[in-house]
């Protein structure tokens, strides 16, 4: 086993000790700090979207603003909440020291307008003694649209086809319009005979096609206008409708194949669902990285001619299995340095504790067991695979022919995992289960659903065969063709696949 | 049939091939190979290229599988179990370009089970021994192609192999090198180690060897050391006359006259192959009989290169030729 291990600490000194691993480390997470302040920065310089809503039929015009006005309204009180979540004591909440409307909560239509009766800064005032050390005051989002009065030419138009043309310029930036910065974003032109029951549609006229969020919010403003309309037509009364639309029914989530004690589906249950999904991921990352690496180390041995003086000190299985345990913690160094650092930045931006829980939940759970086996039991056949194509090959050219099939085969089950995540039961899940190449994908996915205990272990043992006749192939290729000087042919190597089965 | 002697002269033979084949396919790269070599002697591996050299070694050294036959190394039927007993310097050598002189020698010592402090102090002491003391943290990429042939054969003695197998040990080397490399070998053997060594450049095993083996086209051609294969060859006479030398072709106990270089000072340099048993005094008198007037006559026996291209066959006269020269 010394040899092994030898062989495994070469390999992960030889990437982890470099100056290339230590630069990516450090400059990874200052790339995501700079992308994510770049889209912030971004979201912020980007202008107000200011335009303006001519109403040909006379009734939509206010309800149009007062939507505008109630969706600003809640955006900051949504906001709001999501600020006292992250920067109150979990105490301060459990014990529900923060007052109403203050409190996290739904943002309907009263409670918004009891909001903003106390004002933001009694909001602030509010929260203020339950905050943790360091956090900030609140700061409320930037609302990003602004409903102008429309210009007074348009205003005075006597149609919509009138209004439609003296708009044009304004949206063109040949004029500009009292209150914008420049020409206007947006202009939306409701039509006479525009309401429930009525053909003619709502234009939307701007010269971006791609951003949709003034579009969409104008769409569900108007929506909630018809309905609201609606609803008073039907003989309820003004402001009611909100009250209705606000209603959320509540509904917990049980699962039938649990004992009375742990039918309730809870974090836990929630963690083990997702958790596949993430290391799949994971999983994913390590074998492009880790195959990369077992192809271009194995080609530098062939090529130096290390190999031979290699083989005289242990033997060709040793040797693999050096490489597949060094190569596979130097996968998997990149992968846990960030989930250390982010837990450690969890905690220290004072979110610890909910982590510290959602691990504790993750530790109590059997099944963190299982991935880690079935993820394991992946890297291993598709690296035995890499290392394989290394053998073969002199030059990464060399590799590539091989590596193309090999990649498609890796990437074969993405396109199917949200089918079996969502169904895990279901017939995709039960045939890549089946296909070894692909089982513990699909037991990774599907092990937190009950599946058939027949099913997996049935499709785990051959599983197990299939690696340990492809461990047979690779070895003998890796074995027989690492010291000839020409790269295999594929004839040879077939031929050599064939004699390890 | 090969000739000589397949058993060492001393006992308890440290490597032991008895009839091993290896084919591929069609191809038989090693054929029916038998020899033994004895512990603490120095044993050349000869031949021409091609004649199965390294194939033998890596069976040797388990790794590539005979396809019939046995060898027992160290006592063992499989070098696997006494690898830490072997040294082993392919033909094709390398060395991790990144990593430090004194790292790589230490990282094989530990490889073939030295602990992991020794290795270290090993290392340091061999390269100190050998003049690179001041490359020891030198990248492997830094080194010249010399100073990185010595850190790889230091790889292969770093854990004291009591056997120590060398492919083509030579090759590369400038003729200082290959000097030390001789004095080298000559002191590993002074401590008793028992050192095998493929060449196809004679004037090395002539120098060095106890025993050797030649063989061509994966069959043994002759296993012994150089009395024997001289006594196996006919001497030759070396003699230089102004006569014309080759009326003595057909006297007897001459097999061949044959003229060697150029005429100097009016005399030419003749060299005559004795028939088996021919008495040399009698080549003398007969010469003297046909009246040539002789300035030097010689008795010199067959050289090893001689043997060498008489066994190996056309193959290894054409490559045995430039390699005189390479070697000198």
């Amino acid at each position: 086993m010394k040899p092994v291990l030898l062989i495994a600490w070469r390999e992960f000194r030889q990437y982890v000790f470099s100056r290339g691993f230590f630069l990516f480390l450090v400059l990874m997470p200052v790339g995501v700090i700079a992308v994510a302040a770049m889209l912030g920065f971004a979201e912020r310089a980007q202008p107000v979207r200011a335009f303006v809503a001519y109403d040909a039929s006379g009734r939509y015009q206010q309800a149009l603003e007062a939507e505008f006005e109630r969706r600003r309204l809640r955006d900051v009180v949504t906001s709001f909440d999501a600020y006292v979540r992250a920067a109150v004591e979990p105490a301060a909440l459990e014990e529900n020291r923060i007052p109403a409307p203050f409190a996290p909560g739904p943002a309907d239509t009263a409670r918004p307008n009891a909001f903003f009766a106390a004002g933001i800064d009694a909001a602030r005032a509010a929260v203020a003694p339950h905050l943790r050390k360091g956090a900030p005051a609140f700061e409320p989002p930037r609302w990003p649209f602004r409903l102008l009065t429309p210009p007074p030419e348009v205003a005075a138009a006597a149609s919509l086809d009138e209004a439609r043309e003296r708009l044009k310029p304004y949206l063109l930036g040949e004029k500009t319009a009292s209150g914008a910065d420049g020409p206007l974003f947006a202009a939306i032109l409701i039509p006479p005979d525009f309401g429930v029951g009525g053909d003619a549609p709502a234009e939307f006229w701007s010269r971006n096609v791609t951003d949709l969020a003034l579009k969409e919010t104008m769409s569900r403003a108007l929506n909630t206008a018809l309905r609201r309309e609606a609803a008073e037509a039907r003989g309820l009364a003004a402001g009611a409708y909100e009250e209705v639309a606000g209603i959320k029914a509540p509904i917990e989530d049980y699962r039938p194949d649990r004992g009375a004690e742990d039918e309730a589906i809870d974090q836990r249950d929630r963690f083990e669902s997702t958790l596949p999904a993430l290391m799949t991921y994971v999983l994913l990352m390590v074998i492009f990285a880790a195959g990369q690496l077992l192809l271009t180390n194995t080609i530098e041995e062939r090529s130096n001619k290390i190999v031979e003086i290699l083989l005289s000190s242990v033997t060709a299985g040793q040797l693999m299995m050096g490489k597949l345990i060094g190569v596979a913690a130097v996968g998997l160094t990149m992968p846990t340095i960030f989930a250390i650092v982010s837990l450690v930045a969890a905690i220290g931006l004072g979110g610890g504790e909910e982590t510290l829980r959602a691990l504790a939940t993750l530790g109590e759970s059997g099944l963190v067991f299982v991935y880690l086996f079935y993820f394991f039991c992946a890297y291993a056949i598709f690296a035995m695979i890499f290392l394989a194509i290394g053998a073969v090959s002199n030059s990464m050219q060399d590799a590539q022919s091989f590596q193309g099939p090999i990649m498609m085969l890796v990437l074969l089950p993405i396109p199917f995992a949200p089918f079996v995540y969502h169904n895990p039961n279901g017939i995709i899940g039960s045939i890549f289960t089946w296909i070894p190449l692909y089982t513990p994908y699909a037991v990774m996915m599907r092990a937190a659903s009950d599946p058939p205990l027949w099913e997996i272990a049935g499709a785990t043992a051959l599983m197990l065969v299939f690696a340990f006749v492809l461990a047979r192939a690779m070895g003998r290729i890796f074995r027989d063709t690492i010291l000839n000087p020409a790269p295999a042919r594929a004839g040879e190597v077939w031929r050599l696949i064939r004699g390890g089965f | 049939m090969p000739i000589g002697d397949a058993s060492p002269r001393m006992t308890a033979p440290v490597l032991k091939l008895d009839n091993v084949v290896k084919r591929y396919g069609d191809f038989s790269a090693v054929d029916g190979l038998s020899f033994e070599v004895a512990r603490g002697e120095i044993f050349g591996f000869l031949g021409p290229n091609g004649a199965g050299k390294t194939t033998t070694l890596r069976m040797m050294l388990d790794i590539i599988r005979p396809t019939s036959g046995r060898i027992e190394i160290l006592g063992a039927g499989s070098a696997v179990e006494v690898r830490r007993r072997i040294g082993y310097l392919p033909e094709e050598r390398g060395l991790y370009r990144k990593m430090r002189a004194a790292d790589s020698i230490a990282y094989f010592a530990q490889l073939r089970g030295v602990p992991g402090r020794e290795a270290k102090r090993k290392a340091a002491a061999l390269l100190e021994r050998f003049g690179l003391g001041a490359f020891a943290r030198a990248r492997n990429d830094q080194l010249s192609k010399g100073m990185a042939q010595k850190v790889q054969f230091l790889c292969a003695i770093a854990h004291d192999p009591e056997l120590l197998i060398l492919d083509e040990p030579f090759s590369g080397l400038d003729p200082i090198n290959q000097h030390r490399l001789e004095d080298l070998v000559r002191e590993l053997r002074a401590e008793g180690k028992t050192i095998i060594f493929s060449t196809h450049v004679m004037q090395h095993a002539e120098r060095l060897c106890d025993r050797f083996l030649i063989m061509a086209k994966g069959k043994r051609r002759f296993v012994g050391d150089i009395r024997q294969a001289r006594a196996a060859y006919p001497p030759k006479l070396i003699l230089r006359t102004r006569d014309a030398a080759e009326r003595l072709s057909r006297k007897e106990g001459v097999a061949a006259v044959v003229a060697r270089g150029a005429p100097e000072g009016g005399e030419q340099a003749y060299e005559l192959t004795l028939a088996p048993g021919a008495d040399p005094q009698g080549v003398l008198k007969a010469a003297f009989d046909a009246g040539l007037r002789l300035s030097r006559f010689e008795l010199a026996g067959a050289s090893l290169h001689d043997i060498f291209v008489a066994l190996a066959g056309d193959t290894a006269a054409a490559e045995a030729a430039p390699e005189r020269a390479e070697a000198a």
